[in-house]
């Protein structure tokens, strides 16, 4: 059995499928800590730009729309979710053609769970994502998602906010998306030191008014509450703070 | 500035219009604008009740001329009285957009002054929101009854949705218990957003149309005497006749002390069983006559869907690998997208009864009512199912109570899938 290790970008990944589409008995995986038995091997694979577009161009050909489903799929944080994506490229190629409606099929249940997943926790942060304005009026939002979904929340708000410059920033992976009014940047970021607009805390005590406010009290339902903004977005929520 | 005690007051009362969606519209931002509207609607936090917060629910003013009965605001009820400027409005959406606490704004408000003058009032607080402050988010507008025609459509080419709520289910209790509005007060302005609607649809008016979510209306359970069947024919009317897009239902709770109130609030059991009902004449095919007849109730014991099939058991079971959409729609356990999947998944092979069980196909529901190529797993004798329906139902009811109450939410999760 051969292990080809990736490093979690996209081209890494297709390289890797470029390697190892004849091979019977492998795995890829960008997890380092695999525990390894006798016979296995691991192969360090080294991103090839022209492998990974040959790949990619086969895909396409087709299936217009697996490219935007891999992509999904390999910003999860789910374990072997790689090769979920290598077996969902192998059906593709095997079938000739889409196999997203092959709704029976393991490989395509398993691809679809992990794409609404990855999906559901961006439209999720959507509208859990908290800014805060900082004294020269960028805006920044701090949050630790489970899925590394940074770059598809800066799309979505890069076409609201239009022209005002904002930082997202995921905490745990160290990485942020910086838009400048113009273009996003992804970035490394480790800590960050704001100093907020004098504005800040009036803002954020009147949307905690509004929160108590609209509460109907005699209709308690903190299960459902959960159950729809689960506990772990809670610390960059002004009002649950 | 506005300060915390009038957006206390402000927004106190305004919780009670159920309806907190943002979606249906997908206006687009300018460049330098701020602001553009999802067409799923986007929850931005739920409070201890379950509920989502999508938009800021305001009133302009709750200082009321009117004196409807159950409501809190009434001009004879003795509350603190409040109310904003356009301005300390805008500013307000702006900030908390900004910082993405909301998707957008419904603006309501009650009758001070005049119905014209408060109309006016609103009008210019969207349209300053637009022009000058350049909001493209969301805004859900509530309508004045009795202001005139003229007001009520200019101010429907800025927003995204408005709404005029019935309040109670018949003209009776309409006079009862909120005197001042009339039925044709409510839908008159009803009827003429609604022919604008159309009007914009055929000749395709994409810029400067009038509400390119649609319009809502809201009705008030349990504070009048009037049965499910009445209150569903009433909805499929204004869903087929003025091609509204939701009906919101909104269980009566006494927070007024009156001669002409119960005393008790209608309980969250009849509001879902509607929603419920609601979802089957919206998106699964069924006339309200196949649901309910016109004096009853729906069941509190199974499910409207689960109801109508134990009704009809002569049409069961129905073979999986062949049966049309239509029918899999009716099959008690088998959702919108559960119907859908199995279109899709049956082109390639034939399904037995475990590629069910993962496609997510409520089975303990299902099961008694198809057959997967030929082969049956229910029960044979009507008892049998009615009492593992029943007990089922119950369980599921309770997790899903209120679950309904966001629509945004309830698109996806909630009890439609039945
Ligand atoms: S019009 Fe009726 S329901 Fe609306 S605020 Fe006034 S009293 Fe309340």
């Amino acid at each position: 059995m051969t292990y080809y290790l990736v490093d979690g970008s996209e081209d890494c990944f297709y390289t890797a499928v470029f390697d190892a589409y004849k091979n019977k008995d492998c795995i890829i995986t960008s997890e380092r800590d695999v525990q390894l038995g006798l016979g296995f091997e691991v192969f360090d694979v080294v991103t090839d730009e022209n492998k990974a577009e040959r790949v990619r161009a086969k895909i396409n050909a087709l299936d217009r729309g697996a490219a935007e489903d891999i992509s999904l799929l390999l910003k999860s944080n789910a374990s072997l979710k790689e090769n979920v994506a290598f077996e969902y490229i192998k059906l593709i190629i095997s079938n000739g053609g889409a196999v997203r409606a092959m709704q029976a099929n393991p490989t395509v249940i398993e691809m679809t769970q992990i794409r609404t997943r990855v999906y559901g926790e961006a439209h999720k942060l959507k509208g859990f994502l908290r800014f805060m304005e900082n004294a020269d009026g960028v805006m920044y939002a701090p949050y630790s998602p489970d899925n590394d979904i940074t770059d598809i929340l800066a799309v979505h708000f890069a076409a609201r906010f239009n022209g005002r410059p904002f930082v997202i920033h995921d905490i745990k992976r160290k990485i942020a998306a910086m838009y400048d009014g113009n273009e996003i940047v992804m970035t490394y970021a480790g800590d960050a030191e704001i100093y907020l607009s004098e504005y800040e805390d009036y803002f954020q005590n009147l949307w905690k008014q509004y929160y108590n406010s609209v509460n109907i009290a005699s209709r308690p339902h903190e299960k459902q509450m959960r159950g729809y903004m689960p506990v772990r977005y809670w610390k960059f929520l002004p009002e649950k703070r | 500035m506005l300060d915390a005690e009038r957006l206390a007051i402000l927004t106190e009362s305004a919780k009670y219009d159920v309806s907190c969606s943002s979606s249906g519209s997908k206006r687009a931002n300018v460049k330098g604008g701020l602001g553009n509207a999802s067409v799923g609607g986007i929850c931005h936090s739920f409070t201890p009740d379950g509920r989502c917060i999508s938009l800021l629910k305001i009133l302009m003013s709750n200082d009321c001329q009117y004196d409807c009965e159950y409501c809190p605001n009434r001009r004879s009820a003795d509350v603190k009285r409040a109310s904003v400027t356009p301005d300390e409005i805008c500013e307000l959406v702006i900030n908390f957009y900004k910082r993405n606490y909301i998707e957008g704004l419904f603006l309501s408000s009650a009758v001070f002054t005049s119905p014209n003058r408060t109309m006016e009032l609103l009008t210019d607080t969207v349209i300053k929101l637009r022009k000058i402050y350049n909001f493209n988010g969301y805004i859900h507008l509530k309508g004045i009854p009795h202001a005139d025609d003229a007001l009520i459509m200019r101010a429907a080419k800025f927003v995204d949705r408005m709404s005029f709520n019935i309040e109670l289910p018949s003209e009776k209790s309409l006079k009862l218990l909120a005197p001042q509005k009339t039925r044709e007060s409510l839908i008159l302005p009803m009827k003429k957003l609604s022919t604008a609607l159309t009007y914009d649809k055929e000749n395709k008016v994409r810029r400067g149309g009038v509400i390119p979510a649609g319009q809502t209306t809201q009705m008030i359970i349990g504070a009048s005497p009037e049965s499910d069947g009445q209150i569903l024919r009433l909805t499929e009317a204004l869903y087929r006749k003025m091609g509204l897009k939701r009906v919101y239902y909104s269980s009566y709770i006494p927070v007024v002390e009156s001669p002409k109130l119960p005393t008790v609030g209608a309980g969250l059991l009849r509001e879902h069983r509607l929603y419920q009902a609601d979802w089957l004449i919206r998106f699964y095919g069924f006339d309200v006559s196949e649901i309910v007849g016109e004096g009853e109730n729906l069941s509190p014991d199974y499910d409207p869907k689960c109801a109508w099939a134990m009704r009809n058991m002569h049409l069961f079971p129905v073979e999986i690998n062949t049966a049309p959409l239509e029918m899999l729609l009716r099959v008690p356990g088998i959702g919108a997208r559960g119907a859908q999947r199995i279109l899709s998944a049956r082109r390639f092979c034939a399904l037995d009864f475990d590629n069910l069980a993962k496609m997510r196909i409520i089975l303990k529901r299902a099961k008694h009512f198809i057959t997967c190529k030929g082969k049956f797993y229910g029960s044979e004798s009507g008892n049998a199912v009615k009492a593992a329906l029943m007990l089922e139902g119950i369980k599921e009811t309770r997790e899903q109570l209120s679950m309904f109450s966001c629509s945004s939410v309830a698109l996806s999760a909630l009890s439609g899938e039945i």
